[in-house]
């Protein structure tokens, strides 16, 4: 155990905050496979907390003080604990036999730890620097609890009767109950971080409320319960003693930005969704593809409603992920191609409404629809040239009989034929929602297109 | 990894009588373990027992050797949520009473098949207990042939250990019987109702009821054939009639009643609420048939459905909408009713409102109740829409584009909303025409439309 802890104090000891982690990580690093089983076997149940309090207090290469080691000699033993579980289920793996609870064993001992990192850095046992440790170790807790609740939602069902006096028959039990605990914990974290009180910002716990605001933001989502996370953004901007958000780490500020920014987009706020997210896409590392293609599967749906932009080939090429469930939709949109459209809604249907982003590019119909009337109107051509006019005066036709329109509407479109009355809702629609100027004369059956700019923004 | 957990159920600073210590080893150790029943279980019962009489001081006096261990309690425990689960399936199939024999034939073949699927809950410990049952208890008494052990000896163990305890601690009952026991969930399990009244005001429970106040599933049967006649019939009440299906559904579910007969009463329920427009009752119906339709218990899920994408339609609530969206199955998509409403959907999505006052006039089942919620919203927006696409239209095509009886009606709804002096008579070669002048009208309606909007009243929502 002494050798096993020998890595640790020398981080501790210059301060190396990764290295630290490194040495709480349930995984084995790649060049070292056998280091849980090695460190798992260096002690027993038993002697566990004799040997880390040996290593870590009485030792004369320790330098730590009193509290901290007693602090870490927790924290270890727990780690201790936890590695024990890891490798047990590992092994049942292995044989191909899983038990029950072995994820939720994971989950129960990671917690422990992980609480008392929380502990120990609010009491000021530990120095503000392993607040990496802390939010390093939450993350784990958050796979851990996401696949202890697999567990667990495999082993019961989820319908029992309501446990008090009710007056309904059915409750549904929390599904993710793990996680939601675990999110209790980020909770706690996330107000020891961003409450931070000490004046000297080097020493701060506030360097961490970023991370810890994208640990909430993932496991809230992951609760489908989005609107929690409102409360989180709305805490930060209240607190007006944080450090300039441009001194954070880059990765933070990326994830942050991308979450709020997907945050206002699920509110329908789409200058806001899109301000941050191309904040985040100007941020995010050229090599982080993963990353782009999840800012992108927002900003794209969010361009469409704000500025009526579609996405150019080029880009959707170097995303091949998302030119599949782009692709059709958007040279529909730039065709007026309206039944090809739908065909391409209802076929990416399950990835859009998974991304949440289906009712939102449902609204790009109304783009197609408008290259659809734009096309009309040029092909309407232009008035005849009156005397003394030259080709420059010429002006378009801007009285176009509904009934070109409906021709045009009926072979765009598929399913049931189209009426009348119905293509022009859908005119009505265009002139209210400003993206065609003029008016509709029922009396002539005629559309009134205004001469200057009658498709805003596209030229004609 | 027991080691531990026994050392914390005794803490040293305390005394601990030799019997209990021995209790503790015997409740943990491998012979004594019950299948079915996990070692966290156990060590929770355990807890639970001691800190019971160490609260009343009675470590000492009780006689540990004699009590039963702590897997023992649960098994038994589970054997009487049984044996109560079976009493009331025997409610269902002793109400042969002469007058309801339509229904009962209907019943039973109901509750014959439903839970193929999925077990309920209360029936789910029950065969594997009773088969391992007979190895918990070799030491204690003769060995019993496993495969004959029934229901009897059920009883008889249940018994001997309501009478075990008794000897001793005569004043008290122990923790896993009592019906207000300290932070006990089993003293919620199901009631068994002896009441025989049709009908019963609803009351909230803040205590568990008594039997002779709660309605069993025979009785509870008629009160619903009643309530349904009287609804059909004079009664118009609705106060009245929400209380009693209030108070039904509070006996079905103190008495854990959970199959086709519960489906049935929560859709009445929901049905005749959104008749009266009480989205609050409407909507706590809706919560828990939702849950009941996963049970696969029958009834109607594909207009209930219907119902909910209507629900959201009218709250606006796009991250619920786009949760329903993802749950829905390619055969509910095909169901007509299912269809309405995701078109209804659609066309408001869209600004078709042309296609949406069609869907609002052909509305399956109680689909135009719902409807009715957002209609006058609806037909706003329409006209803010139309009020600048168009000059002026015949009072007729409104008419018709918005849904309405006739043009009574639509100019009824265009004076409720002040516009009755767009209203014009023009005269031309056909004669004299109603129409619609928009001019300057546009604002007007669009601020009417943005009002009717930022109001959607969420009753009830959970």
């Amino acid at each position: 155990m002494q050798a096993a802890l020998e890595p640790f104090l020398q981080a501790h000891a210059d301060e190396v905050s990764w290295v630290v982690v490194a040495q709480l990580s349930p995984f084995a690093p790649p060049e070292n496979p056998g280091r849980l089983y090695d460190f798992y076997r260096a002690s027993n149940e038993h002697q566990i907390e004799n040997e880390v309090r040996s290593a870590l207090k009485y030792n004369r290469n320790s330098r730590l003080s009193n509290k901290e080691a007693g602090a870490w000699m927790e924290i270890f033993v727990a780690y201790w604990r936890a590695v024990g579980f890891i490798l047990r289920a590992e092994e049942a793996r292995n044989q191909g036999r899983i038990e029950d609870r072995q994820f939720v064993d994971i989950y129960d001992a990671w917690k422990t730890m992980t609480d008392l990192i929380v502990r120990h850095i609010s009491n000021g046992s530990l120095p503000n620097w392993t607040i990496v440790c802390m939010y390093v170790t939450a993350n784990h807790l958050r796979r851990f609890a996401i696949r202890a609740d697999e567990q667990l939602a495999q082993s019961k069902s989820n319908v029992t009767f309501s446990p008090g006096f009710g007056d309904d028959i059915v409750s549904t039990v929390a599904r993710n109950e793990k996680l939601e605990e675990a999110a209790r914990v980020f909770n706690k974290m996330f107000a020891l971080c961003l409450g931070d009180r000490n004046p000297d910002m080097r020493e701060s716990r506030k360097w961490g409320t970023y991370y810890v605001a994208n640990l909430l933001f993932k496991t809230y989502f992951k609760l489908k319960n989005v609107s929690l996370s409102k409360n989180v953004v709305r805490s930060i901007e209240a607190q007006n003693d944080l450090p300039d958000f441009k001194v954070y780490p880059a990765a933070h500020r990326t994830t942050y930005k991308y979450y709020v920014g997907v945050l206002a987009f699920l509110q329908e706020d789409y200058t806001k969704a899109e301000s941050c997210l191309t904040d985040a896409w100007n941020m995010c590392l050229p090599d982080s593809m993963k990353n782009q293609e999840l800012i992108l599967t927002y900003l794209i749906p969010c361009r469409l409603i704000t500025k009526h932009n579609i996405p150019t080939q080029t880009l959707l090429a170097s995303y091949p992920g998302l030119k599949r469930i782009f692709g059709p939709l958007v040279s529909c949109i730039k065709s007026g191609d309206l039944a090809g459209f739908d065909a391409a809604l209802l076929a990416g249907e399950d990835t859009f409404v998974k991304r949440r982003i289906y009712l939102t590019l449902e609204r790009g119909r109304d783009i197609a629809l408008r290259n659809l009337l734009r096309k009309t109107f040029l092909a309407e051509g232009f008035e005849d040239l009156k005397e003394g006019q030259s080709e420059l005066d010429r002006i378009r036709k801007t009285r176009i009989p509904l009934s070109h329109f409906v021709v045009a509407l009926r072979l765009r479109s598929s399913g049931q034929a189209l009426e009348d009355d119905e293509v022009e809702c859908l005119l009505a629609n265009m002139i209210y929602k400003g993206l065609m100027k003029g008016y509709i004369s029922r009396e002539h059956s005629m559309v009134v297109l205004n001469k200057k700019g009658a498709f805003p923004g596209t030229g004609v | 990894m027991q080691a531990p957990t026994a050392s914390k159920a005794a803490p040293a600073k305390m005394i601990w009588p030799p019997e209990l210590k021995t209790y503790v080893q015997r409740a943990l150790a491998e012979e004594f373990q019950v299948r079915g029943v996990t070692t966290i279980e156990v060590n929770e019962q355990l807890k639970k027992t001691i800190g019971y009489f160490a609260e009343r001081a009675m470590l000492f006096e009780l006689d540990w050797d004699n009590y039963p261990l702590p897997q023992d309690i649960i098994v038994a425990e589970r054997a009487k949520l049984a044996e109560q689960a079976a009493a009331n399936a025997a409610f269902t199939n002793n109400s042969s009473s002469p007058t309801s024999t339509k229904r009962k034939a209907h019943d039973t073949v109901e509750s014959q098949s439903p839970t193929k699927t999925s077990t309920p809950p209360w029936q789910k410990t029950n065969l594997a207990d009773r088969v391992t049952f007979g190895n918990g208890q070799k030491e204690k008494r003769p060995k019993q042939d496993d495969a004959t052990s029934s229901k009897s000896d059920l009883e008889k163990r249940r018994k001997r250990f309501q009478l075990g305890t008794s000897g001793k601690t005569k004043t008290t009952t122990p923790p896993w019987n009592t019906q207000n026991g300290p932070d006990s969930d089993l003293s919620s399990g199901p009631v068994v109702g002896t009441n025989q009244n049709l009908e019963k005001s609803y009351f909230r429970l803040t205590a568990p009821p008594k039997a002779e106040t709660v309605r069993p599933q025979p009785v509870l049967e008629r009160t619903l054939d009643m309530l349904r006649k009287k609804w059909k019939g004079e009664e118009k009440n609705y106060n009245y009639i929400c209380n009693q299906f209030k108070s039904l559904r509070q006996d079905l579910t103190v008495q854990h009643i959970k199959n086709s007969f519960t489906v049935k009463v929560y859709e009445m329920h929901a049905r005749i609420a959104l008749e009266k427009g009480d989205l609050g009752e409407y909507n706590q119906c809706q919560t828990q048939l939702r849950v009941l339709y996963m049970q696969k218990l029958g009834g109607h899920p594909a207009e209930f459905l219907a119902y909910r994408i209507l629900y959201f339609v009218y709250t606006c609530n796009k991250a619920d909408m786009n949760d329903l969206l993802a749950e829905l199955t390619n055969a509910d998509k095909n169901q007509d009713a299912v269809r309405h409403a995701l078109d209804v959907r659609s066309a408001l999505a869209l600004g078709n409102y042309h296609k949406f006052f069609r869907l609002y006039l052909e509305a399956p089942n109680m689909g135009a109740y719902l409807m009715d919620m957002f209609i006058v919203r609806e037909r706003l927006a329409a006209l803010a829409n139309i009020s600048r696409a168009y000059m002026s239209i015949a009072l007729r095509f409104l008419t018709d584009e918005l849904g309405f009886e006739n043009d009574r009606e639509c100019c009824a709804f265009l004076e409720a909303h002040n516009a009755q002096n767009m209203i014009e008579e023009k005269v031309n070669d056909n004669g004299t025409q109603l129409r619609v002048n928009f001019k300057g009208a546009a604002p007007h309606f669009e601020a009417l439309r943005a009002a009717a909007f930022s109001k959607v009243d969420i009753k009830g929502q959970i």
